[in-house]
C-alpha cells in the first residue's frame, strides 16, 4: 500500500472519530439540559423551604438566589410539624405513613395467598376466577368512586383509617403479578413438599413465599407509592384532622386567599422525604417495579 | 390493557391422597383465595355493577324522604345535552394531543440517548424517574411558584431566553394557556416513567437485528427506522395508551390549581364527575358520567388488545 492511501485511511478514521466524538458531545449535552429542566425545581424546593420569609421566597423565584439559601433556617419545618393543633403536618405524615403500612402488610399476605391458589390450587373454577381478577382490572378506581362514598357514608366508617385501607388491599393487579410469579416456579417444589405431607397453606408459607422477594418487593413499591399519593378518595372521606393524610393536607394551602408558599414547601419536603430515602436506598427495585408494572400489566 | 396469561401449571397427582386430605385442602384454598375474593366483591364489583343502577334514578347525596326513582336513561340525556361535558371532553382531547409529543416524545428521545453507553447513564437514569415517584400534590406546589404571574421563574426564562421580546404569560389564569401548563406539569411528573418503558423496550431488541442491518449496509437512520422502530411497535402501542386512560382520568392537578377555570378552559371528565356528585349532590347524574368514563377506557383498553394483535406480539 502506498503512503498516500495509509494517510487516506488514516484521516478517514480519524474523521469518524471526531464525527463520533461531536455526537457524544451533543447527546451529553441534550443529557445536561434535560438533568436542569428535571432537578432544578426539586432543588428550588428544598431550598426554598429554608427560607424563612415567604415573600423573599417568591422574589428570589426570578433569579439564581432560587437556588441559593444565605441563611438555612428550619423555622419552616418547625411551624408546620407539629402533632396537634393547626399545621399538624407531622400527624398527618404518621396518619400517611400508617395509612402506607397497614394497606401494603395486608395487602402482601391477602394478594400473595390468592395468586398461589390461582396458580397452584386443585380449586375448580379458579381459571374462572383468574379471567374474572383480569377483567376486573380494567375498572378505573374513578368510576367507583361515586357508588363507593355511598357505601362507606351509609356504613358510617367514613373519616377513619379503615375506610382509607380496606378497599385498596385487594387489587387486581397485585393478584394477578403474584399469579405470574409463583406460575413460573419449577413444579417439582410444589409436588416434593406435597408428598412430603406439606399442607397448601404450609407449602405457600414455607416454600413458595420465600422465594418470592422479587415479587414481594415490587407489589410493596407499586402499592407504597400508590397508597402514598391516594388524594381524590381520602379528600372525599376525610373532614377532620383524625385520618388526614399529608396529601390532602397540603392541598389545602391552594384554598387560601394568599398562600404560605414557604409552609407549603416545608410540608412538600417532608411529604417526599420518606419515598426519597427509600428511593435511593432501593432504586433498582423501584425502576424494575415500574417497568414490570408496564410490561406485564 | 392485554395481560400475558401464563399457561395454568397442571397440580400433579402422583399420589392420591385420602379423602379427608382433599377435603382439607380444599377449605385451606378457600381459605386462602377468601380475602381477596370478598374484599375484591365488596370494594370493586359492587360498586361497580352500583354505578350503573345509581346512573339510572335520581339519587341525591344526602337521603331525602322522597323515594329514588327509577328514570332510565334520562341522566344520560341530560349529560349529552349539557354543554359543560362536552368542554370537558374536549378539554381531556386537548390533553392528550399536547402530552403525547411533550411528554412521550422526549420520554423517547431520552430513552434512545440513555440507550448509548453514556457516561454516568445509570445515575442520570435515576435522576430522570425522581419526579415519577414524587406526589402529584408536591409537583403542585412546585408547579404552582414555577407558574406565577408576571415574574414566576418560567416568566423569567423565557424573558431572559427572548431578549424580553416574549410578554410574561399567565399560565395558570389564562384560558389560553391553562390547560397547556396542566400539560407541562403533568410531563414533567410522568415522563421518567415513560422514558423507562421506553428504554426496556430497547433493551429487548437484540443487538444481531442491528448487526444483521450493518451488514447488509443500512446507516443509522435506516437502523432507528427498519429495527429500533419496529421493535419499538408494542412499546409505543403501550405508552400511548396508558397516556391516554390517564388523561381521561386527569383530576388532581385540575382540581389543585386551577378548579376547572379559568372558564372552564381546564375542566376534565372526572373533575366534572366529582363537581356533580358532591358539589351539586347530584348522585344519579355523577355515576352516569362514572359509567361513561368506564366505557372510555373499556374502548381503549379493547383497542389496544387489537392492535398488539395485529402487530403480532
Amino acid at each position: 500500500m502506498s503512503d498516500l492511501a495509509i494517510t487516506a485511511m488514516q484521516t478517514e478514521v480519524t474523521r469518524e472519530r471526531s464525527a463520533i466524538g461531536s455526537l457524544r458531545l451533543v447527546q451529553t449535552a441534550c443529557i445536561l439540559v434535560i438533568a436542569l429542566v428535571i432537578v432544578s425545581p426539586l432543588l428550588m424546593l428544598v431550598v426554598a423551604s429554608l427560607k424563612d420569609d415567604r415573600f423573599q421566597i417568591l422574589a428570589d423565584m426570578g433569579s439564581f438566589r432560587a437556588f441559593w439559601v444565605s441563611n438555612p433556617t428550619i423555622s419552616n419545618f418547625a411551624e408546620v410539624g407539629n402533632f396537634s393543633g393547626e399545621l399538624a403536618f407531622g400527624r398527618y405524615l404518621l396518619n400517611s405513613l400508617f395509612i402506607l403500612g397497614c394497606t401494603v402488610g395486608a395487602g402482601l399476605i391477602v394478594n400473595s395467598m390468592a395468586g398461589f391458589v390461582l396458580a397452584w390450587g386443585s380449586l375448580r373454577g379458579r381459571a374462572l376466577i383468574l379471567s374474572l381478577v383480569i377483567a376486573l382490572y380494567v375498572i378505573p378506581q374513578e368510576s367507583i368512586i361515586m357508588p363507593l362514598v355511598i357505601m362507606v357514608s351509609r356504613a358510617g366508617i367514613t373519616d377513619t383509617f379503615a375506610v382509607q385501607i380496606v378497599p385498596w388491599i385487594a387489587s387486581p393487579l397485585y393478584i394477578f403479578l403474584f399469579y405470574q410469579f409463583f406460575a413460573q416456579l419449577p413444579k417439582e417444589l410444589f409436588e416434593a413438599a406435597e408428598m412430603d405431607g406439606a399442607s397448601v397453606f404450609r407449602i405457600y408459607r414455607s416454600i413458595f413465599l420465600p422465594l418470592s422477594l422479587p415479587a414481594l418487593a415490587t407489589v410493596s413499591i407499586l402499592m407504597g407509592i400508590e397508597s402514598w399519593n391516594q388524594y381524590l378518595w381520602p379528600i372525599l372521606v376525610t373532614q377532620t384532622d383524625y385520618a388526614r393524610p399529608i396529601a390532602v393536607a397540603i392541598a389545602t394551602f391552594f384554598g387560601q386567599d394568599s398562600i404560605y408558599w414557604d409552609r407549603a414547601m416545608a410540608a412538600s419536603v417532608l411529604m417526599m422525604l420518606p419515598i426519597l430515602v427509600l428511593y435511593l436506598a432501593f432504586q433498582r427495585w423501584f425502576v424494575s417495579s415500574f417497568v414490570g408494572s408496564a410490561v406485564k400489566g | 390493557m392485554t395481560l400475558q396469561q401464563p399457561a395454568l401449571p397442571a397440580t400433579a397427582a402422583l399420589v392420591r391422597p385420602a379423602r379427608r386430605r382433599d377435603r382439607s385442602r380444599l377449605f385451606q384454598e378457600i381459605g386462602m383465595l377468601a380475602p381477596a375474593v370478598v374484599l375484591l366483591t365488596i370494594f370493586l364489583l359492587v360498586p361497580f355493577l352500583l354505578s350503573f343502577w345509581t346512573a339510572m334514578t335520581n339519587q341525591p347525596l344526602v337521603p331525602r324522604p322522597t323515594p329514588v326513582r327509577f328514570i332510565g336513561f334520562t341522566n344520560f340525556l341530560r349529560i349529552f345535552k349539557d354543554e359543560l361535558f362536552w368542554t370537558a371532553l374536549w378539554n381531556v382531547s386537548r390533553f392528550t394531543f399536547w402530552v403525547i409529543p411533550v411528554q412521550c416524545g422526549l420520554a423517547f428521545a431520552t430513552a434512545l440517548l440513555l440507550h448509548q453507553k453514556l457516561p454516568f447513564r445509570n445515575f442520570f437514569r435515576g435522576m430522570f424517574f425522581l419526579p415519577a415517584i414524587t406526589s402529584m400534590v408536591v409537583v403542585c406546589v412546585i408547579w404552582g411558584t414555577l407558574f406565577q404571574y408576571p415574574t414566576g421563574p418560567l416568566n423569567q426564562v423565557i424573558g431572559f431566553v427572548s431578549g424580553g421580546r416574549i410578554q410574561p404569560i399567565d399560565w395558570l389564569g389564562d384560558p389560553n394557556w391553562a390547560m397547556f401548563s396542566v400539560v407541562l406539569l403533568s410531563a414533567w411528573q410522568a415522563y421518567g416513567f415513560q422514558m423507562i418503558v421506553y428504554l426496556a423496550g430497547l433493551q429487548g431488541i437484540p443487538d444481531e437485528l442491528y448487526d444483521a442491518a450493518r451488514i447488509d449496509g443500512a446507516n443509522a437512520f435506516q437502523r432507528f427506522w427498519h429495527v429500533t422502530m419496529p421493535g419499538l411497535r408494542p412499546t409505543h402501542v403501550f405508552v400511548l395508551v396508558i397516556t391516554t386512560i390517564q388523561a381521561f382520568k386527569l383530576y388532581t392537578q385540575v382540581a389543585i390549581l386551577t378548579q376547572g377555570g379559568p372558564k372552564s378552559s381546564t375542566e376534565t371528565v372526572v373533575h366534572y364527575m366529582v363537581r356533580t356528585g358532591f358539589e351539586e349532590q347530584k348522585l344519579g347524574l355523577a355515576s352516569a358520567v362514572s359509567v361513561i368514563l368506564f366505557l372510555i377506557v373499556l374502548v381503549i383498553a379493547l383497542l389496544q388488545r387489537q392492535l398488539l394483535r395485529r402487530f403480532d406480539v
